[in-house]
């Protein structure tokens, strides 16, 4: 019975395994964002990340 | 126990007889091989081999006293085979002050002879005489070889008989006393019983209450087993082996799987560009990238950053844009990379370079909006930014491994946990086992 249970639970962290492979998936923190105007291209400026102004580490030891 | 040979074929009969001492009917079951027989009224232990049922021996009982769970005279199947419950006696043990009583039943067969089962708290054993000698072994723990398997020596101890009742193939005597050793292998235990210079050997093979209330019809259900008895079977062992043989075919399947996703991935450049940044320029510092063309289905996209940094650090707002679609992943990196030396020694913190994988990017065209930042004052920072496609990402398999490996490590302490409380009532107690457990 756990030796079944324990088969079927690896052939899904299997798949899941090969999906991730397969689609590409990551472990970063990203943020989609649609709609970007096409002005980008022309004026990076216009643009304003929601990573700007984020916390920048200015220490060393 | 002691031993019997097997009795000369004939038909089971029943004699009724009474108790010199009581006048009450008495029952014989096993006319002619019983030795001793007990009367249920009085509790005088009668002479079996005499006409007369000369009174051996007379015992007072608590009004409490415990009946057998399988009335004598039950008939039931063990082992393909009908036997009769005949008789039926308490023992008991003394353990740091704490008295431990179990029970043994006698069942008879007029042409397979005696055999014996015992009950402790709800756990059995089919009990029967050893026809050969095992071979001890005074190692640390003592061990025991029968039939090629080894038993390890579990407890020695005194055992009093406090209670019997019916018939017994031996001279039964209620306060007679013998030195029990018991040697495990589950689901079998092999037991010594001496009483003077007299050596018998037993084994018991584990049986579950239920399938003991089937094998002889008895209503209702068999009380629930406390606890973890000297030969139970753990139910968890064979699984813990076929759990970690699952595992090892998965840990294959896993390496199979990585050469494969390692050889198929694409793992294409797609860009690169060699960048300046000027923290002390007040100008817009954003711009964008040429595009390129991401092929194939949907997967990651690493960007790596490779900089000069020494003591310092950059900031790198960085948007994958889709050219045609308008659709952006937003990310900020941060590449650090400080080092020195104090009186600890040398040290560093951080890197000059910097990955990220951006997940399931659709193909397409897309470009690169850059937007570093950086302490005013110090100057230029020299960086490159890499763009490849369809990259593996080993961290994956190390959540995988570690999704395998939980469930095997569960069970197996589970099924550690199981023998810790098997031997924690033995005479060889794992480290750590409180002397009264």
């Amino acid at each position: 019975m756990i030796r079944s249970l324990y088969a079927v639970y690896g052939v899904i962290v299997m798949l899941g395994l090969g999906t991730a492979q397969y689609r590409g998936w990551s472990l970063a923190t990203v943020n989609q964002v649609k709609n970007v105007p096409r002005s980008v291209r022309d004026n990076p400026g216009s643009y304003r990340s929601v990573y700007s102004s984020y916390h920048h580490y200015t220490g060393g030891k | 126990m002691s031993a019997s040979g097997p009795t000369p074929p004939g038909k089971p009969q029943v004699k009724a007889l009474n108790c010199p001492g009581c006048g009450a009917a008495l029952t014989l079951r096993t006319f002619g091989n019983a030795v001793t027989i007990v009367c249920d009224s009085c509790h005088s232990i009668l002479d079996a081999t005499d006409p007369n049922l000369q009174i051996l021996q007379q015992f007072k009982v608590a009004t409490d006293e415990c009946r057998p769970l399988i009335p004598l005279g039950t008939r039931g199947k063990i082992r393909g085979t009908d036997y009769e419950v005949i008789g039926f006696e308490r023992r008991t043990i003394q353990v740091d002050g704490i008295a431990y009583s179990w029970h043994e039943y006698v069942l008879f067969n007029p042409y397979k002879g005696f055999r014996y089962l015992s009950e402790y708290n709800g756990h059995w054993n089919d009990v029967s005489v050893l026809k050969a000698l095992p071979e001890v072994h005074a190692s640390s723990p003592p061990t025991v070889r029968y039939l090629g398997e080894t038993y390890r020596h579990f407890q020695t101890a005194k055992a009093e008989t406090s209670f019997v009742l019916g018939e017994f193939p031996w001279q039964v005597r209620v306060g007679e006393s013998a030195v029990v050793t018991d040697y495990v292998s589950p689901p079998r235990v092999v037991s010594s019983e001496q009483t003077g210079q007299e050596v018998s050997w037993s084994m018991g093979e584990y049986m579950s209450g239920k399938e003991i209330w089937k094998a002889f019809h008895l209503p209702g259900d068999a009380p629930e087993a406390v606890g973890v008895y000297e030969n139970q079977p753990s139910p968890l062992s064979a699984d813990t082996k076929n759990i970690w043989v699952a595992f090892a075919v998965f840990l294959l399947l896993l390496v199979v799987m990585m050469i494969g996703c390692d050889t198929l991935a694409r793992n294409e450049k797609v860009f690169t560009g060699d960048y300046k940044f000027d923290s002390n320029q007040r100008a817009e510092s954003s711009f964008v990238t040429d595009d390129f063309e991401l092929k194939g289905h949907t997967s990651n996209v690493e960007v790596t950053t490779s900089t000069d940094l020494n003591n310092r650090w950059i900031y790198l707002n960085y948007a994958l844009i889709n050219e045609d679609t308008g659709q952006a992943f937003d990310f900020g990196r941060e590449v650090s990379y400080y080092h020195g030396y104090d009186s600890d020694g040398s040290w560093s913190e951080g890197g000059q370079n910097d990955s990220v994988a951006v997940p399931s990017v659709p193909a397409g065209r897309y470009y690169l909006r850059v937007e570093p930042e950086g302490d005013p004052g110090y100057g230029a920072t020299y960086y490159s930014v890499t763009v490849k496609r369809d990259v593996p990402q080993y961290s994956f398999y190390g959540i995988a491994l570690l999704a395998l490996l939980l469930p095997a490590i569960l069970l197996t302490w589970r099924s550690l946990s199981f023998e810790h409380m098997r031997w924690a009532e033995s005479d060889h107690p794992p480290v750590g086992s409180g002397d009264n457990e």
